[in-house]
């Protein structure tokens, strides 16, 4: 069903409002998408050098077996690609053809000098690919996917937010709610949209619900931004009692929030720019080609397999405060483990490795780039969700095209990711397509040495101990230099990790201090504190961030912001945020708090996080300076 | 008379509309839907995009929130603020945003200003929808509409009429000033009292215990004025906000003597000349109770007015009537001035005994009664009040608002316009944020009263606060305080308990 302005466009009363709308997508013949979503896999045969490839795909034995239905399109694929490669103009009979070589025009498409870049990988055992593949296999739906654990997690948290109030939480494998549409109540219940459509209307991801239902509510959306631009305006956002809808355009690709969050239009967009981003990490924006080519192109099938990956991303809009500080975060490790990472790092980085990083779950523990080469902490986001949300990438070492959209949107990068354990993993990013070999050997030299330097050993160390926590707060005005503990704790937390964190519950920190996030604006980095008591439920933390969103959004007020200080305190919290021209604090404390003092405790916070900076920051990585 | 391409451009800055999506619901007759455009001269294809637009976004957001429908539609260059009016009938607001003309928008204020016209129209007229079940064709009401609103955003037209009947399209649109960012702190819809002495109380309360009880026991009702500020009213706090805003508008002796009002927004057009193009040959005298420069007073110090029609009809039908919104009652109204003292008194129309006579027994009552009072009073009050600047506070800029009982104080405008332009903005951003907050809250169904402080330092290194608690709001700008977060504090704290009661004082 339609609903909205489709249904009121199909009516009689407005006969232009909606010109472009169709009702809805038919059903596309299986084969048709098979060949689209073939024509997207990277495979050997598209590379010069064969040999290489070859070589390549046998170190990946298992891999390739895994994704076995792919082999079947193959020919297929080779016959488009080679149509479109060798042929040039041929125009090609078939819809689903036509389509087809549009998704070849991603490969091969390309009028600058790239070509070699923008190959895609030789291996097939890249992650998303493979996701491709399996998903193609299965249904020809593209939402098959293992579900990720946060995922679930947060499942959870929505029904508890009531946002599933109707029904009963279902563990759907891969996308959630895939049976609902616009017409279900629960669906229009559901706190948090996210969809992504083609200029024409075509629905391309939807976080609930499956795409080719909501075709005639993507087409009410591509409806309303059409009509306004018709007028010569564009739509930023619509407010309905809590509800907001925020759009966003980029070419032929429109993004669409709805959302009764109560986050501001700043964070809603921003999460909208980093789904785009996600998108762009996965297919270069050279595939707004595709929509030159063909207006109505179907882009389903080229995201076909990575609805994890977005709904990962998702996900982290509750969590990660990187989604809307633009920093990224480190492990804590003492100032010598990190330096020895580094150097392992930039010893490599000079045999024509573009950018080395070594991470553990979201937090970096180094990165090395090279000369003048710059990575956006946004794109270091996109891609540790791409590379964690994979599973593909944690059960082997992996070769994937994958493309930086602020470093280059235009060009696929090779990343060589590898696991050294379940959390910490290295990516190597490189221009070129061949260096898989020479990456690896990279790889067992780092590995060697990481091994050697026990950097992986206090990697673990530090997981274990976790991060700042608010009761360690200097409460004494003596400075802590030299300290020998982890972060300036006064205990020995890994011996009783778990002691430790009860012993800390129901206080908080100081001065009824509960959470706090640093930012340093040179370094692009940002620390947060542990969670504490009471900030201790899923739901109390997203709510937490929420109104960290809000504060820094107000704070940073395009117009007339950047604001210096702001107190705010509310029933929740109070909020106390401070920003310099050298870091910015975001801290939350009880909503009791006593003002004179919660200034006093963020003083001494400011100070503490001083004394440790060494420990929780990553100074002086040399070409990282923009 | 030809517009000048010019002209169409500023009339293209702001539209404002009322449609009712009941109508026109038939392909070809979209147009029905309309009842009020602004402005008129914009073609019927802009007219129905608009109208469309907004219905489209009505229907969209009503999927996801059905409770409340789209109430903003942001976009690059415009917003469009939604306002339902009467279910089906929405008034919306576009306005186009320039940062060079200072058109910087608080969304809440515009809905308020749609609020006010529509309440206004209310009491004189009684409901949109009432009148189109009247007369379906919707002639009447969109006359009665057309010339209501252009009144109120009308300013002083009266020495003009006779130059605006010749070339009335030369002068559509020249100018139509809404509340911008630069009225940050005043509260369209609320009342500004005066303070008074307890000896001027006892005198006041006396006052209107004789004015009430000017037909026995019947049920009247009275609102005291001295100069713009209310003194007393027995209304409820719904139709004080609304016969005070009238009361300023065109009864207070300021805008009798002046003929021009300081308060108004401007736009120079004949509406006349448009009614009669637009609802002429209906039957049905269009009144126009914001037609500027229709009341005068007598010598009996009664307002007189022929808005409502000159004794053709005899008194009563020329009796200005209005409608409480409380208690749907049709009240005659009549208006007394002495000095700078105006009193308004509300009469049942059922139980004025009968006729021109009967008006006339009130008028002699009120003379007889209360003359001795009304100078008394206004003696009293003359006496005690502090000039125009009688309200302003050292050091703060404010504005203190009463939710419940619709109420607020603030900076004299005056002091207001000292504020440097950085922190105008940053407390009028300050505010939407609040606004949001507050109707958040008010959706929420648990009741609870938002509680909330928020202190921000300003790039310009002003602070712009904010304090809600138990439904009074406080909004206070600082520009020459100290650094420091807790000196900002005090200087609330301090305001707080001398001129607030300590309703935001912490402690």
């Amino acid at each position: 069903m339609s609903c909205g302005l489709s249904s009121l466009s199909s009516s009689d009363e407005l006969d232009d409002f909606n010109p472009r709308t169709s009702p809805s997508t038919p059903p596309k013949p299986l084969e048709e998408e098979l060949a689209s979503l073939a024509l997207t896999l990277p495979h050997p045969q598209l590379l010069s050098d064969q040999d290489d490839v070859n070589g390549v795909s046998d170190g990946f034995e298992a891999d390739r077996s895994m994704f076995g239905i792919q082999q079947s399109d193959e020919e297929m694929r080779v016959g488009l690609v080679f149509e479109e490669h060798v042929g040039g103009n041929s125009v090609s009979v078939v819809e689903g053809a036509t389509e087809g070589s549009d998704g070849a025009g991603v490969v091969w498409g390309r009028t600058n000098s790239e070509i070699e870049v923008d190959r895609p990988a030789s291996p097939s055992s890249s992650g998303y690919a493979g996701e491709r593949g399996s998903s193609s296999a299965s249904s020809g739906r593209s939402e098959m996917d293992g579900v990720a654990e946060d995922e679930i997690q947060e499942l959870r948290d929505d029904a508890s937010d009531g946002e599933n109030s109707n029904s009963v939480p279902s563990w759907v494998p891969g996308k959630r709610h895939g049976d609902e549409d616009d017409a279900s109540i629960s669906w229009r219940k559901r706190k948090k949209h996210f969809f992504i459509l083609s200029h024409s209307g075509k629905p391309i991801y939807s976080r609930y619900g499956d795409e080719h239902k909501l075709a005639g509510f993507s087409a009410s959306l591509q409806a309303i931004i059409s009509f306004v631009e018709d007028g010569g305006d564009r739509v930023k956002w619509v407010r309905a009692g809590k509800h907001q809808v925020v759009f966003l355009v980029k070419g032929p690709i429109y993004l669409v929030c709805i959302s009764c969050t109560e986050e501001p239009y700043e964070s809603l967009r921003g999460q909208l720019e980093l789904i785009y981003g996600q998108m762009i990490l996965i297919l270069t924006k050279s595939v707004n080609r595709c929509f030159e080519r063909n207006p109505k192109f179907d882009m389903t099938s080229l995201l076909g397999g990575t609805d994890v990956v977005f709904s990962s991303l998702i996900h982290s809009f509750g969590w990660n405060p990187a989604t809307f500080l633009h920093a990224y975060t480190c492990l804590p490790l003492a100032y010598g483990t990190r330096q020895a990472a580094g150097a392992i790092l930039q010893d490599v980085a000079d045999s024509g490795i573009l950018f080395a990083i070594l991470m553990c779950k979201h937090k970096v523990i180094s990165i090395v780039g090279a000369q003048k080469a710059s990575l956006h902490p946004d794109d270091m986001l996109l891609l540790a969700n791409f590379v964690m949300s994979t599973e593909s990438f944690r059960t082997s070492e992996s070769f994937s095209p994958i493309c930086l959209p602020r470093y280059n949107p235009m060009a696929f990068l090779y990343a060589y990711v590898h696991y050294f354990d379940v959390n910490t993993y290295l990516m190597l990013l490189t221009t070129n397509s061949d260096s898989f070999y020479h990456l690896k050997e990279c790889r067992i030299r780092i590995e060697t040495v990481l091994l050697k330097s026990n950097v992986l050993s206090e990697v673990q160390r530090s997981m274990l101990d976790g991060g700042m926590h608010v009761g360690d707060v200097p409460v004494d005005s003596l400075p802590r230099y030299r300290t020998t503990s982890h972060l300036g704790q006064q205990r020995a937390p890994s011996e009783f990790p778990e002691r430790f964190k009860e012993s800390n519950a129901g206080m908080g920190g100081p001065g009824g201090l509960w959470h706090f996030i640093y930012r340093s604006i040179y370094l692009d980095q940002y620390v947060s504190s542990e969670f504490s008591s009471p900030i201790t439920s899923r739901q109390q933390q997203k709510r937490l961030y929420r109104a960290y969103q809000n504060i820094y959004a107000s704070m940073h007020d395009k117009e007339i912001g950047p604001h210096k200080t702001q107190f705010r305190r509310d029933e929740n919290y109070v909020l106390l945020c401070w920003v310099t021209q050298d870091f910015e604090l975001y801290a939350a404390f009880d909503p009791l708090a006593d003002k004179a003092l919660a200034i006093k405790i963020c003083n001494r916070v400011c100070q503490w996080i001083k004394d440790v900076e060494n420990e929780v920051f990553l100074l002086g990585a040399s070409p990282f300076s923009w | 008379m030809g517009l000048s391409t010019a002209t169409t451009a500023v009339s293209e800055a702001i539209q404002l509309c009322v449609f009712d999506s009941r109508r026109g619901q038939q392909e070809g007759q979209e147009l029905d839907k309309i009842l009020f455009f602004y402005p008129a001269d914009l073609p019927f294809t802009k007219q129905l995009y608009i109208i469309g637009l907004s219905e489209g976004l009505i229907t969209f957001t009503r999927t996801f929130s059905p409770e409340a429908a789209c109430e903003v539609i942001e976009a690059e260059k415009h917003s469009h603020v939604f306002f339902e009016a009467e279910q089906d009938i929405w008034m919306v607001l576009v306005v186009e945003k320039n940062k060079e003309l200072e058109a910087i928008w608080r969304i809440g204020a515009l809905q308020k200003l749609l609020k006010e016209i529509h309440s206004l129209f209310l009491m004189f007229h009684g409901s949109i929808r009432l009148l189109l079940e009247k007369e379906p064709t919707g002639e009447v009401s969109r006359s009665h509409l057309y010339s209501f609103i252009m009144d109120y955003l009308n300013a002083s037209c009266q020495k003009r009429s006779a130059l605006d009947m010749c070339c009335c399209d030369f002068l559509v649109g020249k100018k139509l000033h809404l509340p911008s960012f630069t009225d940050c702190l005043k509260e369209r819809g609320t009342v500004q009292m005066l303070t008074i002495g307890r000896d001027a109380a006892l005198d006041v309360q006396a006052l209107v215990r004789i004015v009430d009880s000017c037909i026995g026991n019947t049920s009247c009702h009275s609102l005291i004025l001295f100069q713009d500020l209310l003194v007393s009213t027995t209304l409820s706090p719904d139709d004080t906000a609304n016969l005070f805003s009238y009361a300023v508008l065109r009864l207070i002796p300021r805008v009798l003597s002046s003929g021009a009002s300081s308060w108004s927004y401007l736009i120079r057009g004949n509406v006349a000349s448009h009614v009669a193009q637009h609802g002429g040959n209906v039957g049905n005298r269009v009144i126009r109770p914001l037609q500027h420069g229709k009341w005068s007073k007598g010598k009996d110090g009664f307002l007189e007015t022929d808005i409502w029609g000159m004794e053709a009809s005899g008194w009563v039908g020329s009796t200005p009537k209005i409608w409480l919104s409380q208690t749907e009652e049709q009240m005659c109204l009549y208006v007394h001035q002495h000095k700078s003292l105006t009193l308004i008194l509300l009469v049942p129309v059922s139980s004025i005994p009968n006729g021109e006579q009967g008006i006339s027994i009130v008028r002699q009552y009120i003379l007889e009664n209360a003359s001795l009072k009304i100078v008394k009073v206004e003696e009293k009050l003359s006496k005690g009040w502090g000039g125009e600047n009688a309200y302003h506070v050292g050091g703060y800029r404010y504005l203190l608002v009463d939710g419940d009982r619709q109420i607020s104080r603030a900076s004299p405008p005056g002091k207001v316009t000292t504020l440097a332009k950085d922190s105008l903005l940053a407390m009028s951003k300050l505010r939407e944020k609040v606004d949001l907050e507050k109707s958040r809250a008010k959706q929420d169904s648990d009741g609870e009263e938002k509680e909330l402080e928020v202190t921000i330092r300003a790039k310009n290194n002003a602070w712009v606060i904010s304090r809600i608690t138990r439904g009074k709001e406080l909004y206070i700008a600082l520009e020459k305080a100290n650094e420091t977060l807790l000196y900002a504090s005090d200087m609330v704290e301090k305001f707080s308990n001398r001129y607030c009661n300590g309703a935001f004082s912490l402690d």
